[in-house]
């Protein structure tokens, strides 16, 4: 009889730790996000390098899944709501980045840290409300362990002009 | 007999081992590359901290052999190759206060992460091509450890109205 109840017990840690891992290819879709294919870079650098148990991604900018980066200056060229919408298809970016780097999204811990930097013009005061949309990304894919440091900052200019450049930090398994 | 190729196979192993160590003051040279003596901060920070296996670079900016830095904004001052160069030299001061940290360049593992910061005028997309000076030579420098996750972004203005600053992650033995 102990035997037995040991083994109920048994079964059911079990199930409640395959119960853990998340089907992210469902959860994306659900939310309806679709991955996009992360391009490589075209000079003397990569797009993640782990160290430890640390995974420093570069700068990821808001391409579509046409391929095509959301250009413009917040403030100037594009509204708070744009820049926000931007912000979300950086993060999108990022998740893909990270979907190649890690193979499966169950093996981010934790998104440690944010660097959100907005192409706007220098009056233009909101950069946490267009990052948010990046910040608000990751807490609706990963929960509590999508909750990061961060910080939201103005940038005089952005490479090809694109409207958002996010880096983060992620914690892996 | 045995114990004789037992020797010789240790000889081996350790001289093959002393083989991977670079003379890195050759290789630079090798390169045109003189380090400088790396200037004192002059306020509450330092140029480096070491946490665990990692050192974090304050920003650095492009010092030439006379002290003084390049200075100016990329699209009105300077054009995309000095800005190149400028970059160049701030990976080689960023080299010099490595050097001058661990004492032995031979004990960077990998150059984790760069942000590379461009002083540029609201128009100026070619960030990536200006940064590439730096990232360029530390894969000359250092190979496949030399490559790393970076962000190349646009400023408004920099300290002293230098062209680049750049910031380092090194993870070290």
């Amino acid at each position: 009889m102990k035997t037995i109840i040991a083994l109920l017990l048994l079964v059911s840690v079990a199930t409640l730790s395959s119960a853990q891992k998340v089907d992210y290819d469902k959860k994306l879709k659900e939310l309806g996000i679709e991955l996009i294919t992360p391009t490589k870079p075209v000079a003397n650098y990569v797009k993640a390098v782990r160290t430890g148990n640390l995974l420093y991604l570069s700068g990821d900018g808001p391409m579509r899944s046409d391929g095509k980066y959301i250009t413009g200056k917040v403030g100037a060229d594009l509204t708070i709501e744009q820049g926000y919408e931007a912000a979300r298809q950086t993060g999108i970016s990022i998740l893909s980045t990270l979907k190649a780097e890690l193979g499966d999204l169950n093996k981010v811990k934790r998104v440690v840290k944010v660097l959100g930097m907005v192409n706007c013009t220098p009056s233009f005061t909101d950069q946490p409300k267009v990052i948010n949309g990046c910040s608000d990304l990751m807490v609706a894919v990963f929960g509590e362990k999508g909750k990061h440091a961060r910080s939201a900052v103005g940038m005089t200019s952005l490479p090809t002009n694109i409207a958002v450049e996010i880096e983060i930090i992620v914690e892996v398994e | 007999m045995k114990n004789f190729s037992a020797l010789l196979l240790l000889m081996f192993i350790a001289s093959f081992s002393v083989a991977q160590k670079i003379d890195y003051d050759k290789k630079l040279k090798e390169l045109g590359i003189e380090l400088t003596t790396p200037s004192k901060p002059m306020a509450n920070y330092v140029k480096a901290t070491r946490t665990g296996k990692l050192i974090y670079l304050s920003g650095h900016g492009p010092t030439k052999p006379d002290g003084t830095n390049v200075m100016g904004k990329l699209g009105a001052d300077l054009t995309i190759e000095q800005g190149y160069e400028a970059a160049r030299l701030t990976g080689i001061s960023l080299l010099s206060s490595l050097k001058a940290e661990v004492g032995d360049l031979n004990k960077v593992k990998r150059i984790v992460k760069a942000l590379g910061m461009v002083n540029c005028t609201e128009t100026f997309i070619d960030q990536p091509k200006v940064i590439n000076g730096f990232s360029d030579l530390m894969v000359a420098v250092f190979s496949e450890k030399g490559k790393h996750a970076r962000s190349a972004v646009g400023m408004n203005q920099l300290p002293g109205n230098m062209a680049v600053e750049i910031e380092i992650i090194v993870e070290v033995e």
